[in-house]
């Protein structure tokens, strides 16, 4: 093989790996703020992939409004979801484990409900750019992969400054930190908990809506790679948003490459072997997050 | 003039327990004011549900504050009214800064303009606060945990501040110094004090008036002088004969 395949096979590996990144994002804002796991990350990507291709090729809207309306339409979703179910359910004191076992059933909800407004056959997104390729450095790139990455990275950016520079942002933090002394500070910590499950829907349905146009349209586009993500926050470190990123680009690059140089099939083999490797030797992850043990 | 703060037969139930049982109390403005009593008395849930920081289920009675009846109100409003709590166990954010965990007692101020040399006020009365100002507040030590707990409170200024335990792991010196801050507070800011402390000798000293709670009642009210020399107090809480 020379240079220009190891170049096209960094950059789909670059897309794939952001996109479980922003899934892991999701996953880590929600542990932070809510101490819980919820496994409707991945069909809120499928559902933001179905609404985007609504927004931007059946109603025609232009593909940069079309994200932000898919984003804001999660956003409530996740807002919704955490004040309607999950919020109800604590209150009736049940214990986690029902609370995340509910999110299953949400999840499935969401997965037969696209299903039903927008049929069982694989859609086409159109592709966004004019051109097929792009060539950068010599490689021939698909410039939807580039866009993958390129918004990832300046998503995850924007939500750092939000986060630390922030007040609202640094309340969401301390409310994550410390409930208690957050809501005596004045501060809701209802809202700060909503809008982290509100923010983790919309970067989901934007990471749906980003590898539209590469893999198509499904009902089950978000289910393996919900899963992914969920990996890729662990070998990241379970909470931590820098690793959330950091481990799912590894994820994707350790996917893509292995599917390309040892074989396909081995493809989630080799990608939940690292998971497990990194249960058993790193649990903490990279960024050393002390998560696993409660 | 209604006192600042009142509870009117006030009852607290964690499901079927009973662990507050119809107490009364107020607190004047400009009073500083304790409450003592054994572990397990019913003190920490009192004060958190002043603060509206328990569940409102368990709440029987009312609780006024500033004219209004609080009980029941969620804590971000009633923080929002001027009532700050210092948490028992200090709860500083500890992955913040010293100088976040300030600017996150002023959440909820609208006059951005004063907060700046608000924070310079607490760091003028808390000196080892300015030379942490950049350290993770997890970083500090136990009685530097207390002043930024204490300071950050002062952030929002409030009318009145609660203070759950502020002597609890602090070495001697330390709760010297941090009582002397509390006074100061209570004197030269004008800032209406209600506290709990284990340490019923300090607390005697330092308040004027005090409450004495046992399992979840209210047994004696009186100025902190009458219950110094109070047998009965002095026998349970002051170790003496």
């Amino acid at each position: 093989m020379n240079m220009s395949v190891y170049g096209m096979l960094l950059v789909s590996s670059l897309a794939i790996g952001s996109i479980y990144g922003l899934i892991a994002l999701g996953y880590a804002l929600i542990y932070k703020s809510s101490g819980l796991l919820s496994f409707t990350q991945g069909d809120i990507l499928t559902l933001g992939a179905y609404l985007g291709l609504t927004f931007y090729s059946i109603l025609g809207i232009p593909f940069a409004i079309s994200l932000l309306l898919t984003m804001a339409c999660a956003f409530v979703l996740g807002i919704l979801l955490e004040k309607g179910v999950i919020r109800q359910l604590l209150n009736k004191n049940v214990g986690a484990i029902y609370v995340v076992l509910a999110t299953i059933a949400i999840s499935y909800i969401i997965q037969n409900g696209s299903q039903l407004a927008w049929g069982t056959i694989q859609l086409n997104f159109p592709s966004v750019f004019p051109v097929q390729n792009v060539n950068i450095f010599g490689v021939n790139v698909r410039p939807e992969a580039l866009m993958c990455f390129i918004v990832s990275i300046a998503l995850m950016i924007i939500l750092h400054f939000f986060m630390t520079k922030t007040r609202f942002g640094t309340s969401m933090r301390a409310a994550s930190m410390d409930s208690m002394a957050a809501e005596s500070l004045g501060i809701d910590v209802s809202l700060t908990t909503g809008v982290s499950w509100g923010l983790s829907a919309g970067l989901a349905a934007i990471a749906g809506m980003l590898i539209g146009p590469i893999y198509g349209v499904y009902s089950t586009l978000g289910s393996t790679i919900g899963r992914k993500g969920f990996s890729g926050a662990v070998i990241g470190g379970y909470g931590n948003m820098y690793g959330a990123m950091i481990g799912g680009l590894i994820l994707g690059i350790v996917e893509t490459f292995s599917a390309s140089l040892i074989s396909s099939t081995y493809r989630n083999l080799i990608a939940y072997a690292l998971l497990l490797i990194f249960m058993f030797i790193k649990p903490t992850g990279i960024f050393n997050e002390r998560a696993i043990q409660d | 003039m209604a006192p600042l703060l009142e509870l009117k037969d006030f009852h607290y139930y964690y499901g079927n327990i009973h662990s507050v049982k119809g107490i009364s109390l107020y607190v004047n403005e400009g009073e500083m004011v304790t409450l003592i009593g054994a572990n397990g008395a019913g003190k920490t849930t009192t004060m958190q549900t002043i603060s509206g920081l328990t569940s409102p289920k368990g709440i029987r009675g009312e609780i006024w504050f500033d004219g209004k009846k609080i009980s029941g109100l969620k804590g971000h409003k009633i923080s929002a009214m001027g009532l700050a709590h210092v948490l028992e166990g200090r709860h500083v954010f500890s992955k913040l800064t010293v100088e976040e965990n300030l600017t996150m007692g002023a959440f909820m101020r609208k006059d951005t303009k004063n907060i700046k040399s608000d924070m310079d006020g607490v760091y003028k009365r808390f000196p080892r606060l300015l030379e942490r100002k950049t350290q993770l507040a997890g970083t500090l030590s136990g009685g530097e945990q207390q002043m930024l707990a204490i300071g950050r409170a002062l952030m929002a200024r409030p009318k009145m501040i609660l203070l759950d335990e502020p002597s609890l792991g602090l070495s001697p010196k330390i709760t010297k110094e941090v009582f002397a801050a509390i006074k100061e507070i209570n004197k030269e800011d004008g800032i209406t004090v209600f506290f709990v402390e284990q340490n019923s000798k300090i607390a005697l000293n330092t308040a004027s008036r005090g409450y004495v709670m046992q399992t979840g009642e209210m047994v004696i009210e009186d100025t902190c002088e009458n219950l110094m020399s109070n047998a009965d107090v002095q026998k349970a809480y002051l170790g003496g004969e």
